[in-house]
Protein backbone atom coordinates (compact mmCIF):
# COMPACT_ATOMS: atom_id res chain seq x y z
CA UNK A 1 0.00 0.00 0.00
CA UNK A 2 1.31 3.30 -0.80
CA UNK A 3 1.33 6.21 1.83
CA UNK A 4 0.26 9.63 1.19
CA UNK A 5 4.01 10.55 1.46
CA UNK A 6 5.50 8.53 -0.92
CA UNK A 7 3.19 9.74 -3.68
CA UNK A 8 5.05 10.89 -7.29
CA UNK A 9 2.04 13.17 -8.36
CA UNK A 10 0.87 16.24 -6.78
CA UNK A 11 -2.24 16.13 -4.43
CA UNK A 12 -4.19 18.89 -6.02
CA UNK A 13 -3.51 21.25 -9.28
CA UNK A 14 -5.67 24.13 -9.91
CA UNK A 15 -7.70 23.42 -12.79
CA UNK A 16 -9.72 26.15 -13.25
CA UNK A 17 -6.68 28.66 -13.56
CA UNK A 18 -6.06 26.43 -16.77
CA UNK A 19 -9.11 26.31 -18.15
CA UNK A 20 -9.55 28.76 -21.17
CA UNK A 21 -12.11 32.01 -20.40
CA UNK A 22 -14.16 31.35 -23.27
CA UNK A 23 -14.64 27.83 -23.31
CA UNK A 24 -16.41 28.00 -19.36
CA UNK A 25 -19.41 25.90 -18.81
CA UNK A 26 -22.05 26.99 -16.52
CA UNK A 27 -20.79 24.99 -13.50
CA UNK A 28 -17.20 24.96 -14.05
CA UNK A 29 -18.17 28.98 -13.61
CA UNK A 30 -19.27 28.56 -10.11
CA UNK A 31 -16.86 26.78 -8.72
CA UNK A 32 -14.31 29.05 -10.72
CA UNK A 33 -15.66 32.37 -9.70
CA UNK A 34 -15.49 31.12 -5.83
CA UNK A 35 -12.09 30.75 -6.71
CA UNK A 36 -11.26 33.63 -8.57
CA UNK A 37 -12.56 36.13 -6.14
CA UNK A 38 -10.76 34.24 -3.34
CA UNK A 39 -7.78 35.13 -5.02
CA UNK A 40 -7.69 38.35 -6.94
CA UNK A 41 -7.19 40.44 -4.15
CA UNK A 42 -10.78 42.05 -4.35
CA UNK A 43 -11.20 45.91 -4.28
CA UNK A 44 -10.30 48.99 -2.27
CA UNK A 45 -10.66 52.55 -1.95
CA UNK A 46 -8.42 54.98 -3.54
CA UNK A 47 -8.07 59.09 -3.70
CA UNK A 48 -6.61 60.86 -6.45
CA UNK A 49 -4.91 64.38 -6.15
CA UNK A 50 -4.40 66.79 -8.16
CA UNK A 51 -1.31 68.41 -6.16
CA UNK A 52 0.55 67.87 -3.07
CA UNK A 53 -1.71 70.94 -1.41
CA UNK A 54 -4.68 68.86 -2.60
CA UNK A 55 -3.62 66.11 -0.39
CA UNK A 56 -1.94 67.40 2.60
CA UNK A 57 -5.40 70.10 2.76
CA UNK A 58 -7.52 66.34 3.07
CA UNK A 59 -5.69 64.53 4.98
CA UNK A 60 -3.93 66.55 7.82
CA UNK A 61 -1.10 65.42 9.51
CA UNK A 62 -0.26 63.25 6.54
CA UNK A 63 1.87 66.06 4.75
CA UNK A 64 5.15 63.57 4.76
CA UNK A 65 2.92 60.16 2.85
CA UNK A 66 1.48 63.42 0.42
CA UNK A 67 4.47 64.33 -0.58
CA UNK A 68 6.69 60.67 -0.69
CA UNK A 69 3.84 59.51 -3.22
CA UNK A 70 3.93 63.06 -5.35
CA UNK A 71 7.54 62.51 -6.10
CA UNK A 72 7.21 58.53 -6.39
CA UNK A 73 4.30 59.35 -8.95
CA UNK A 74 6.11 61.61 -11.05
CA UNK A 75 9.08 59.38 -11.36
CA UNK A 76 6.99 56.34 -12.24
CA UNK A 77 5.15 58.58 -14.55
CA UNK A 78 8.39 59.18 -16.63
CA UNK A 79 9.14 55.64 -16.64
CA UNK A 80 5.31 54.37 -17.79
CA UNK A 81 3.66 56.81 -19.59
CA UNK A 82 3.00 56.12 -22.67
CA UNK A 83 5.16 57.96 -25.58
CA UNK A 84 4.92 59.45 -28.64
CA UNK A 85 7.08 60.45 -31.81
CA UNK A 86 5.36 63.63 -32.25
CA UNK A 87 3.61 66.65 -29.78
CA UNK A 88 0.92 66.14 -32.35
CA UNK A 89 0.18 62.41 -31.73
CA UNK A 90 0.63 63.22 -27.28
CA UNK A 91 -1.97 65.94 -28.20
CA UNK A 92 -4.27 64.19 -29.95
CA UNK A 93 -4.61 61.56 -27.30
CA UNK A 94 -4.51 64.38 -24.39
CA UNK A 95 -5.33 67.01 -25.26
CA UNK A 96 -3.41 70.43 -26.30
CA UNK A 97 -0.74 71.84 -23.87
CA UNK A 98 -1.28 68.39 -21.88
CA UNK A 99 1.80 67.09 -23.23
CA UNK A 100 5.69 67.68 -22.04
CA UNK A 101 9.22 67.11 -23.70
CA UNK A 102 11.51 64.29 -22.91
CA UNK A 103 14.93 64.65 -24.06
CA UNK A 104 16.40 61.39 -24.71
CA UNK A 105 20.32 61.38 -26.36
CA UNK A 106 19.48 64.34 -28.17
CA UNK A 107 16.33 62.91 -29.62
CA UNK A 108 13.09 64.44 -28.30
CA UNK A 109 9.45 62.09 -27.18
CA UNK A 110 6.51 63.22 -26.32
CA UNK A 111 4.63 62.10 -23.09
CA UNK A 112 1.22 63.43 -21.15
CA UNK A 113 1.67 66.04 -18.11
CA UNK A 114 0.64 64.16 -14.83
CA UNK A 115 -2.69 65.16 -14.11
CA UNK A 116 -3.14 63.55 -10.45
CA UNK A 117 -1.60 61.06 -8.46
CA UNK A 118 -3.89 58.10 -6.71
CA UNK A 119 -2.74 56.96 -3.41
CA UNK A 120 -4.70 53.87 -1.76
CA UNK A 121 -3.72 52.07 1.58
CA UNK A 122 -3.49 55.24 3.20
CA UNK A 123 -2.89 54.00 7.22
CA UNK A 124 -0.04 51.93 5.97
CA UNK A 125 3.50 53.07 6.76
CA UNK A 126 3.93 52.78 2.57
CA UNK A 127 0.73 53.51 0.86
CA UNK A 128 0.63 52.52 -2.91
CA UNK A 129 0.35 55.44 -5.49
CA UNK A 130 0.29 55.36 -9.18
CA UNK A 131 0.44 58.31 -11.86
CA UNK A 132 -2.90 59.41 -13.43
CA UNK A 133 -3.88 61.40 -16.79
CA UNK A 134 -6.27 63.17 -18.26
CA UNK A 135 -7.70 64.26 -21.35
CA UNK A 136 -8.86 67.27 -23.11
CA UNK A 137 -8.77 66.22 -26.36
CA UNK A 138 -12.04 65.23 -27.89
CA UNK A 139 -10.72 62.58 -30.58
CA UNK A 140 -9.86 60.77 -27.08
CA UNK A 141 -12.12 58.44 -25.46
CA UNK A 142 -10.38 59.41 -22.27
CA UNK A 143 -11.99 62.77 -22.22
CA UNK A 144 -12.65 64.09 -19.25
CA UNK A 145 -11.71 60.52 -17.58
CA UNK A 146 -8.61 59.75 -15.47
CA UNK A 147 -6.56 57.68 -17.02
CA UNK A 148 -3.85 55.40 -15.77
CA UNK A 149 -0.27 54.63 -17.24
CA UNK A 150 -1.46 51.61 -19.07
CA UNK A 151 -4.31 53.34 -20.40
CA UNK A 152 -6.75 51.95 -17.91
CA UNK A 153 -9.36 53.70 -18.17
CA UNK A 154 -10.86 54.93 -14.51
CA UNK A 155 -13.96 56.90 -15.06
CA UNK A 156 -15.27 60.67 -14.10
CA UNK A 157 -12.37 62.91 -13.91
CA UNK A 158 -14.02 65.30 -11.24
CA UNK A 159 -14.66 62.25 -8.99
CA UNK A 160 -11.56 61.73 -6.70
CA UNK A 161 -12.60 58.68 -4.93
CA UNK A 162 -11.98 55.76 -6.47
CA UNK A 163 -12.89 51.90 -6.25
CA UNK A 164 -10.43 49.98 -8.00
CA UNK A 165 -9.47 46.88 -8.04
CA UNK A 166 -5.92 46.52 -6.27
CA UNK A 167 -4.65 45.54 -9.16
CA UNK A 168 -4.41 49.05 -10.40
CA UNK A 169 -1.27 49.70 -8.04
CA UNK A 170 1.08 46.81 -9.70
CA UNK A 171 4.02 47.94 -10.57
CA UNK A 172 4.04 48.08 -14.52
CA UNK A 173 7.41 47.62 -17.18
CA UNK A 174 8.75 51.38 -18.59
CA UNK A 175 7.59 52.36 -21.40
CA UNK A 176 10.01 53.81 -24.39
CA UNK A 177 10.12 54.76 -27.65
CA UNK A 178 10.54 51.60 -30.37
CA UNK A 179 13.19 52.27 -33.22
CA UNK A 180 13.03 48.52 -35.01
CA UNK A 181 11.12 45.76 -34.79
CA UNK A 182 12.28 42.19 -36.64
CA UNK A 183 15.84 41.69 -35.37
CA UNK A 184 14.78 38.02 -33.97
CA UNK A 185 13.19 35.41 -35.98
CA UNK A 186 15.32 35.49 -38.80
CA UNK A 187 16.75 31.32 -37.73
CA UNK A 188 13.30 30.64 -38.24
CA UNK A 189 12.48 32.15 -41.72
CA UNK A 190 16.04 30.81 -42.80
CA UNK A 191 14.95 27.35 -41.63
CA UNK A 192 11.15 27.47 -42.41
CA UNK A 193 12.54 27.62 -46.20
CA UNK A 194 14.30 24.21 -45.75
CA UNK A 195 11.33 22.20 -46.91
CA UNK A 196 9.70 19.68 -44.62
CA UNK A 197 8.46 22.09 -41.71
CA UNK A 198 5.03 22.42 -41.60
CA UNK A 199 2.71 25.37 -40.04
CA UNK A 200 1.93 24.47 -36.57
CA UNK A 201 5.25 22.79 -35.11
CA UNK A 202 7.56 25.10 -33.03
CA UNK A 203 10.97 25.41 -32.45
CA UNK A 204 11.07 23.79 -28.98
CA UNK A 205 12.32 20.63 -28.42
CA UNK B 1 -12.76 17.40 -22.87
CA UNK B 2 -9.65 18.41 -24.67
CA UNK B 3 -10.83 22.03 -26.27
CA UNK B 4 -12.00 23.35 -22.82
CA UNK B 5 -8.61 24.04 -21.61
CA UNK B 6 -7.05 24.76 -25.07
CA UNK B 7 -5.37 21.99 -26.11
CA UNK B 8 -5.75 22.61 -29.51
CA UNK B 9 -2.53 20.89 -31.19
CA UNK B 10 -3.79 16.98 -30.05
CA UNK B 11 -3.71 15.73 -33.62
CA UNK B 12 -0.44 17.35 -35.96
CA UNK B 13 -0.02 16.30 -39.23
CA UNK B 14 -3.13 14.70 -39.31
CA UNK B 15 -1.88 11.90 -36.42
CA UNK B 16 -2.87 11.63 -33.30
CA UNK B 17 -0.45 13.10 -30.96
CA UNK B 18 -2.56 12.41 -27.76
CA UNK B 19 -3.66 8.90 -27.65
CA UNK B 20 -6.03 8.53 -24.26
CA UNK B 21 -7.04 4.93 -25.07
CA UNK B 22 -3.13 3.44 -23.76
CA UNK B 23 -0.97 3.77 -21.35
CA UNK B 24 2.37 2.92 -19.95
CA UNK B 25 2.25 1.30 -16.21
CA UNK B 26 5.54 1.56 -14.00
CA UNK B 27 6.00 0.44 -10.88
CA UNK B 28 6.88 2.63 -7.62
CA UNK B 29 10.68 1.22 -7.93
CA UNK B 30 11.09 1.65 -11.47
CA UNK B 31 9.96 5.12 -11.04
CA UNK B 32 12.35 6.28 -8.32
CA UNK B 33 15.35 4.03 -9.05
CA UNK B 34 15.34 3.63 -12.66
CA UNK B 35 14.22 7.35 -13.76
CA UNK B 36 13.91 10.21 -10.72
CA UNK B 37 17.36 9.61 -9.41
CA UNK B 38 19.31 9.50 -12.61
CA UNK B 39 17.28 12.11 -13.83
CA UNK B 40 18.60 14.07 -10.61
CA UNK B 41 21.87 12.93 -10.74
CA UNK B 42 22.81 13.23 -14.58
CA UNK B 43 21.54 16.77 -14.38
CA UNK B 44 24.33 17.28 -11.74
CA UNK B 45 27.00 16.07 -14.19
CA UNK B 46 25.46 17.95 -17.02
CA UNK B 47 25.66 21.21 -13.96
CA UNK B 48 29.38 20.14 -14.39
CA UNK B 49 30.00 20.33 -17.57
CA UNK B 50 28.67 23.89 -18.29
CA UNK B 51 30.81 24.73 -15.07
CA UNK B 52 33.86 23.29 -17.20
CA UNK B 53 32.66 25.11 -20.20
CA UNK B 54 32.25 28.57 -19.14
CA UNK B 55 35.81 28.62 -18.21
CA UNK B 56 37.40 27.39 -21.26
CA UNK B 57 37.66 29.09 -24.47
CA UNK B 58 38.61 26.08 -26.13
CA UNK B 59 35.50 24.17 -25.06
CA UNK B 60 33.42 27.06 -26.05
CA UNK B 61 34.75 27.33 -29.32
CA UNK B 62 34.38 23.67 -29.66
CA UNK B 63 30.76 24.01 -28.69
CA UNK B 64 30.40 26.68 -31.41
CA UNK B 65 29.31 29.35 -29.64
CA UNK B 66 30.01 32.63 -30.86
CA UNK B 67 32.96 34.50 -28.76
CA UNK B 68 30.62 37.94 -28.03
CA UNK B 69 28.39 35.39 -25.90
CA UNK B 70 31.55 33.56 -23.97
CA UNK B 71 31.54 36.20 -21.25
CA UNK B 72 28.07 36.71 -20.78
CA UNK B 73 27.56 33.11 -20.36
CA UNK B 74 30.46 32.84 -17.82
CA UNK B 75 28.61 35.87 -15.98
CA UNK B 76 25.27 34.20 -16.01
CA UNK B 77 26.69 31.21 -14.96
CA UNK B 78 28.94 32.78 -12.05
CA UNK B 79 26.16 34.51 -10.92
CA UNK B 80 23.62 31.41 -10.85
CA UNK B 81 20.80 33.02 -12.39
CA UNK B 82 17.99 30.50 -12.23
CA UNK B 83 16.78 28.09 -14.23
CA UNK B 84 13.23 27.25 -15.01
CA UNK B 85 12.69 23.88 -16.30
CA UNK B 86 14.67 20.73 -18.66
CA UNK B 87 13.74 17.81 -20.29
CA UNK B 88 15.96 14.93 -20.42
CA UNK B 89 15.02 12.21 -23.28
CA UNK B 90 15.96 8.52 -21.95
CA UNK B 91 16.05 5.57 -23.10
CA UNK B 92 14.65 3.33 -20.67
CA UNK B 93 13.27 -0.62 -21.68
CA UNK B 94 11.74 -1.38 -17.71
CA UNK B 95 15.10 -3.39 -16.73
CA UNK B 96 18.45 -1.74 -17.66
CA UNK B 97 19.80 1.59 -16.46
CA UNK B 98 17.97 4.47 -18.35
CA UNK B 99 20.72 5.98 -20.75
CA UNK B 100 20.76 10.07 -21.67
CA UNK B 101 19.54 10.62 -25.50
CA UNK B 102 19.70 14.36 -25.20
CA UNK B 103 19.03 17.17 -22.79
CA UNK B 104 16.19 19.57 -23.79
CA UNK B 105 17.50 22.30 -21.57
CA UNK B 106 16.54 25.51 -23.43
CA UNK B 107 13.69 25.18 -25.42
CA UNK B 108 11.35 22.11 -24.06
CA UNK B 109 7.68 21.75 -25.33
CA UNK B 110 5.22 18.97 -23.88
CA UNK B 111 4.82 20.29 -20.97
CA UNK B 112 1.01 20.82 -20.68
CA UNK B 113 0.51 17.39 -22.00
CA UNK B 114 3.27 16.21 -19.45
CA UNK B 115 2.06 18.66 -16.23
CA UNK B 116 -1.52 18.92 -17.04
CA UNK B 117 -3.70 16.90 -19.40
CA UNK B 118 -1.96 13.50 -17.92
CA UNK B 119 -2.59 14.41 -14.57
CA UNK B 120 -6.27 14.99 -15.30
CA UNK B 121 -6.38 12.05 -17.28
CA UNK B 122 -5.47 10.15 -14.41
CA UNK B 123 -7.83 11.82 -11.89
CA UNK B 124 -11.01 11.00 -14.09
CA UNK B 125 -9.62 7.60 -14.63
CA UNK B 126 -9.79 6.68 -11.09
CA UNK B 127 -13.20 8.40 -10.41
CA UNK B 128 -14.86 7.01 -13.00
CA UNK B 129 -13.18 3.56 -11.89
CA UNK B 130 -11.73 2.64 -14.90
CA UNK B 131 -8.56 2.97 -12.87
CA UNK B 132 -7.14 1.58 -9.56
CA UNK B 133 -7.88 3.58 -6.35
CA UNK B 134 -4.27 2.91 -5.52
CA UNK B 135 -3.26 4.22 -9.36
CA UNK B 136 -0.71 7.49 -8.65
CA UNK B 137 1.71 8.74 -11.60
CA UNK B 138 5.46 10.44 -11.37
CA UNK B 139 4.25 13.83 -11.86
CA UNK B 140 4.66 17.00 -9.85
CA UNK B 141 5.77 18.95 -12.58
CA UNK B 142 2.89 22.18 -12.33
CA UNK B 143 2.98 22.37 -8.56
CA UNK B 144 6.98 22.66 -8.76
CA UNK B 145 6.59 25.16 -12.23
CA UNK B 146 4.33 27.32 -10.64
CA UNK B 147 6.77 27.29 -7.00
CA UNK B 148 9.80 27.93 -8.93
CA UNK B 149 7.87 31.04 -11.04
CA UNK B 150 7.44 32.62 -7.44
CA UNK B 151 11.55 31.58 -5.99
CA UNK B 152 12.36 33.59 -9.47
CA UNK B 153 9.89 36.55 -9.47
CA UNK B 154 11.85 36.62 -5.83
CA UNK B 155 15.13 36.50 -6.89
CA UNK B 156 14.61 39.21 -9.76
CA UNK B 157 12.11 41.56 -7.50
CA UNK B 158 9.29 41.27 -10.09
CA UNK B 159 5.43 41.53 -10.42
CA UNK B 160 5.49 40.79 -13.88
CA UNK B 161 6.98 39.06 -16.75
CA UNK B 162 7.12 38.85 -20.16
CA UNK B 163 6.42 35.42 -22.50
CA UNK B 164 7.60 35.10 -26.33
CA UNK B 165 7.60 32.74 -28.75
CA UNK B 166 7.50 32.58 -32.75
CA UNK B 167 4.41 33.41 -34.43
CA UNK B 168 2.32 30.46 -36.43
CA UNK B 169 3.39 27.90 -33.54
CA UNK B 170 0.13 26.54 -32.39
CA UNK B 171 2.48 23.72 -29.80
CA UNK B 172 4.67 26.69 -28.76
CA UNK B 173 2.15 29.25 -27.99
CA UNK B 174 0.15 25.98 -26.34
CA UNK B 175 3.54 25.65 -24.20
CA UNK B 176 4.02 29.29 -23.27
CA UNK B 177 0.12 29.62 -22.66
CA UNK B 178 0.50 27.32 -19.95
CA UNK B 179 3.80 28.28 -18.41
CA UNK B 180 1.68 32.26 -18.48
CA UNK B 181 -0.86 30.67 -16.25
CA UNK B 182 1.72 28.98 -13.79
CA UNK B 183 3.40 31.71 -14.10
CA UNK B 184 0.01 34.17 -12.87
CA UNK B 185 -0.79 31.37 -10.61
CA UNK B 186 2.23 32.19 -9.04
CA UNK B 187 0.98 36.00 -8.38
CA UNK B 188 3.01 37.52 -11.35
CA UNK B 189 1.21 39.41 -14.36
CA UNK B 190 2.33 37.80 -17.51
CA UNK B 191 3.19 39.93 -21.15
CA UNK B 192 2.92 38.07 -24.22
CA UNK B 193 4.88 38.86 -27.50
CA UNK B 194 5.75 36.89 -30.67
CA UNK B 195 9.74 36.85 -31.00
CA UNK B 196 9.86 38.78 -34.13
CA UNK B 197 7.47 41.77 -32.99
CA UNK B 198 10.02 42.20 -30.67
CA UNK B 199 11.46 45.99 -31.16
CA UNK B 200 14.84 47.68 -29.74
CA UNK B 201 13.95 50.96 -27.95
CA UNK B 202 15.52 53.74 -27.55
CA UNK B 203 18.69 53.27 -24.81
CA UNK B 204 19.02 50.19 -26.15
CA UNK B 205 15.96 48.39 -24.21
CA UNK B 206 14.37 45.76 -26.28
CA UNK B 207 10.35 46.41 -26.27
CA UNK B 208 6.85 44.74 -26.68
CA UNK B 209 4.35 45.98 -29.09
CA UNK B 210 3.09 48.17 -26.48
CA UNK B 211 6.10 50.02 -26.14
CA UNK B 212 6.85 48.26 -22.60
CA UNK B 213 10.74 47.62 -21.95
CA UNK B 214 11.10 43.94 -21.66
CA UNK B 215 13.20 43.42 -18.77
CA UNK B 216 12.49 39.73 -17.73
CA UNK B 217 11.35 37.18 -20.30
CA UNK B 218 10.54 33.86 -20.78
CA UNK B 219 11.77 32.96 -24.47
CA UNK B 220 10.72 29.38 -25.78
CA UNK B 221 13.15 30.46 -28.64
CA UNK B 222 16.36 28.42 -29.02
CA UNK B 223 19.74 30.46 -27.53
CA UNK B 224 21.89 29.44 -30.42
CA UNK B 225 19.37 31.27 -33.03
CA UNK B 226 19.15 34.21 -31.06
CA UNK B 227 23.20 34.90 -30.92
CA UNK B 228 23.01 34.21 -34.46
CA UNK B 229 20.34 37.33 -34.85
CA UNK B 230 20.50 41.02 -35.82
CA UNK B 231 19.26 41.57 -32.24
CA UNK B 232 21.37 39.06 -30.57
CA UNK B 233 23.71 41.69 -29.18
CA UNK B 234 21.09 43.67 -27.38
CA UNK B 235 20.19 40.61 -25.32
CA UNK B 236 22.72 40.89 -23.45
CA UNK B 237 22.72 44.95 -23.54
CA UNK B 238 19.35 45.63 -22.99
CA UNK B 239 20.12 44.02 -19.68
CA UNK B 240 17.34 41.75 -20.02
CA UNK B 241 16.97 38.75 -17.30
CA UNK B 242 16.03 35.50 -19.69
CA UNK B 243 14.59 32.45 -19.01
CA UNK B 244 16.02 30.48 -19.45
CA UNK B 245 19.54 31.77 -18.23
CA UNK B 246 22.27 32.32 -21.39
CA UNK B 247 24.01 29.63 -19.58
CA UNK B 248 21.62 27.27 -21.24
CA UNK B 249 23.50 27.70 -24.48
CA UNK B 250 25.98 24.80 -23.15
CA UNK B 251 23.82 22.40 -22.30
CA UNK B 252 21.05 22.28 -25.26
CA UNK B 253 24.45 21.58 -27.51
CA UNK B 254 24.82 18.25 -28.29
CA UNK B 255 28.24 18.42 -27.92
CA UNK B 256 27.05 17.87 -24.30
CA UNK B 257 27.36 14.50 -25.01
CA UNK B 258 30.82 13.82 -25.65
CA UNK B 259 32.12 16.07 -22.94
CA UNK B 260 29.73 14.06 -20.49
CA UNK B 261 31.40 10.92 -21.68
CA UNK B 262 34.70 12.05 -20.75
CA UNK B 263 34.13 13.16 -17.86
CA UNK B 264 31.81 10.59 -16.40
CA UNK B 265 33.14 7.42 -18.70
CA UNK B 266 31.34 4.24 -18.22
CA UNK B 267 28.59 6.30 -15.87
CA UNK B 268 25.90 3.75 -16.18
CA UNK B 269 23.19 6.62 -17.82
CA UNK B 270 25.45 7.68 -19.92
CA UNK B 271 26.17 6.28 -23.71
CA UNK B 272 29.84 6.67 -25.17
CA UNK B 273 29.80 9.88 -27.51
CA UNK B 274 32.70 11.60 -29.41
CA UNK B 275 33.10 14.37 -31.16
CA UNK B 276 33.56 13.84 -34.98
CA UNK B 277 37.59 14.85 -34.84
CA UNK B 278 37.75 11.68 -32.55
CA UNK B 279 37.51 8.64 -35.08
CA UNK B 280 39.96 7.16 -33.46
CA UNK B 281 38.19 6.30 -30.07
CA UNK B 282 35.31 5.45 -31.78
CA UNK B 283 37.23 2.42 -33.63
CA UNK B 284 38.59 2.00 -29.98
CA UNK B 285 35.28 1.16 -28.91
CA UNK B 286 34.76 -2.32 -30.93
CA UNK B 287 31.83 -3.19 -29.62
CA UNK B 288 29.56 -0.40 -30.59
CA UNK B 289 28.60 -1.78 -34.25
CA UNK B 290 26.32 1.72 -34.68
CA UNK B 291 26.89 5.44 -33.85
CA UNK B 292 24.38 7.89 -34.30
CA UNK B 293 25.43 11.16 -36.20
CA UNK B 294 23.93 14.55 -34.53
CA UNK B 295 24.32 17.86 -35.29
CA UNK B 296 25.59 20.54 -32.40
CA UNK B 297 22.76 22.16 -32.83
CA UNK B 298 19.33 20.28 -33.65
CA UNK B 299 16.23 19.40 -32.09
CA UNK B 300 13.32 16.73 -31.90
CA UNK B 301 15.03 13.67 -34.32
CA UNK B 302 16.38 16.37 -37.06
CA UNK B 303 19.27 15.66 -38.92
CA UNK B 304 19.99 12.55 -37.52
CA UNK B 305 21.51 9.54 -39.12
CA UNK B 306 22.51 5.97 -38.21
CA UNK B 307 25.76 5.22 -38.86
CA UNK B 308 26.19 1.15 -39.53
CA UNK B 309 30.03 -0.54 -39.96
CA UNK B 310 30.55 2.69 -42.01
CA UNK B 311 27.03 3.18 -43.98
CA UNK B 312 24.70 5.42 -43.51
CA UNK B 313 21.10 4.45 -43.08
CA UNK B 314 17.72 5.29 -41.71
CA UNK B 315 18.33 9.45 -42.37
CA UNK B 316 15.72 12.18 -41.21
CA UNK B 317 15.77 14.96 -43.07
CA UNK B 318 15.77 18.58 -41.33
CA UNK B 319 17.32 22.12 -41.54
CA UNK B 320 20.36 21.68 -39.40
CA UNK B 321 24.02 20.77 -39.08
CA UNK B 322 25.98 23.83 -40.28
CA UNK B 323 27.79 23.95 -37.02
CA UNK B 324 29.22 20.46 -36.84
CA UNK B 325 28.48 16.76 -35.62
CA UNK B 326 29.17 14.61 -32.95
CA UNK B 327 28.62 10.43 -32.48
CA UNK B 328 26.98 8.55 -30.05
CA UNK B 329 26.51 5.22 -29.45
CA UNK B 330 23.14 3.68 -31.12
CA UNK B 331 21.11 2.01 -28.67
CA UNK B 332 18.05 1.05 -30.02
CA UNK B 333 14.59 2.42 -28.20
CA UNK B 334 12.68 -0.47 -26.71
CA UNK B 335 9.84 -1.69 -28.62
CA UNK B 336 6.04 -2.21 -27.09
CA UNK B 337 3.09 -3.35 -29.50
CA UNK B 338 4.79 -2.40 -32.54
CA UNK B 339 5.83 0.77 -31.23
CA UNK B 340 9.19 2.64 -30.31
CA UNK B 341 8.89 4.20 -27.02
CA UNK B 342 11.01 7.68 -25.53
CA UNK B 343 10.75 8.55 -21.81
CA UNK B 344 10.85 12.72 -21.33
CA UNK B 345 12.13 13.37 -17.62
CA UNK B 346 11.54 16.44 -16.48
CA UNK B 347 13.34 19.06 -14.29
CA UNK B 348 12.28 21.99 -12.37
CA UNK B 349 15.60 23.94 -11.71
CA UNK B 350 17.18 20.63 -10.20
CA UNK B 351 14.28 18.38 -9.05
CA UNK B 352 13.13 15.78 -10.49
CA UNK B 353 9.30 16.35 -11.58
CA UNK B 354 7.77 13.75 -13.75
CA UNK B 355 8.23 11.70 -17.06
CA UNK B 356 6.00 11.45 -19.97
CA UNK B 357 6.00 8.77 -22.64
CA UNK B 358 6.24 9.45 -26.45
CA UNK B 359 5.76 6.78 -28.89
CA UNK B 360 6.64 6.48 -32.49
CA UNK B 361 6.21 3.60 -35.58
CA UNK B 362 9.94 5.01 -36.21
CA UNK B 363 13.10 4.26 -34.38
CA UNK B 364 13.64 8.01 -34.51
CA UNK B 365 11.79 10.04 -32.82
CA UNK B 366 10.19 12.93 -34.50
CA UNK B 367 8.27 16.06 -33.64
CA UNK B 368 5.11 13.95 -34.65
CA UNK B 369 5.84 11.11 -31.89
CA UNK B 370 2.51 10.16 -29.97
CA UNK B 371 1.81 11.20 -26.34
CA UNK B 372 1.12 8.92 -24.13
CA UNK B 373 -0.03 8.91 -20.49
CA UNK B 374 1.55 6.56 -17.69
CA UNK B 375 0.57 5.65 -14.21
CA UNK B 376 2.44 4.02 -11.67
CA UNK B 377 0.96 0.73 -9.66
Amino acid sequence: MQTNSKQKRSNNINLSKMRKAFSFKPLALGVASVLLSACSGGREEAVVFKSVDECVDALPGMAQKCETAYKGALAEAAKTAPKYNSRNDCEYEFGNNQCQTLNNNGNSIFMPLMAGYMIGNLLAPRPYYQPMFTSSSRYSSYRNNWVGADGRNFGDSRRNKLNVSSSAFDKKPAVTRTMSRGGFGSSVRAKASWGSRSSGKGWGG
Amino acid sequence: MARDYGFHFHTMHGQAYWDETAYYQFTLEQIERDLESPTEEIHQMCLHVVDVVSKSEEWLSKFAIPSDYWQAIADSWQAKEPSLYSRLDLVYDGKSPAKLLENNADTPTSLYESGFWQWLWLENNVDNNKLSKRADQFNSLQEKLVNRFKVIADYYGINYLHFACCKDTDEDRGTVQYLQDCAKEAGLIDYFVHIEDIGLGENGDLTDLQNQVISHCFKLYPWEFMQREEFGPHALKANTAWIEPIWKTILSNKALLPLLWQEFEGHPNLLPAFFESDVASMNALSDVKKWVKKPLYSREGANIDILENGKMSLSSSGPYGEEGFIYQAHTPLPKFANNYTLIGSWLVDDEAAGISVREDKSAITQDLSRYMPHIIL
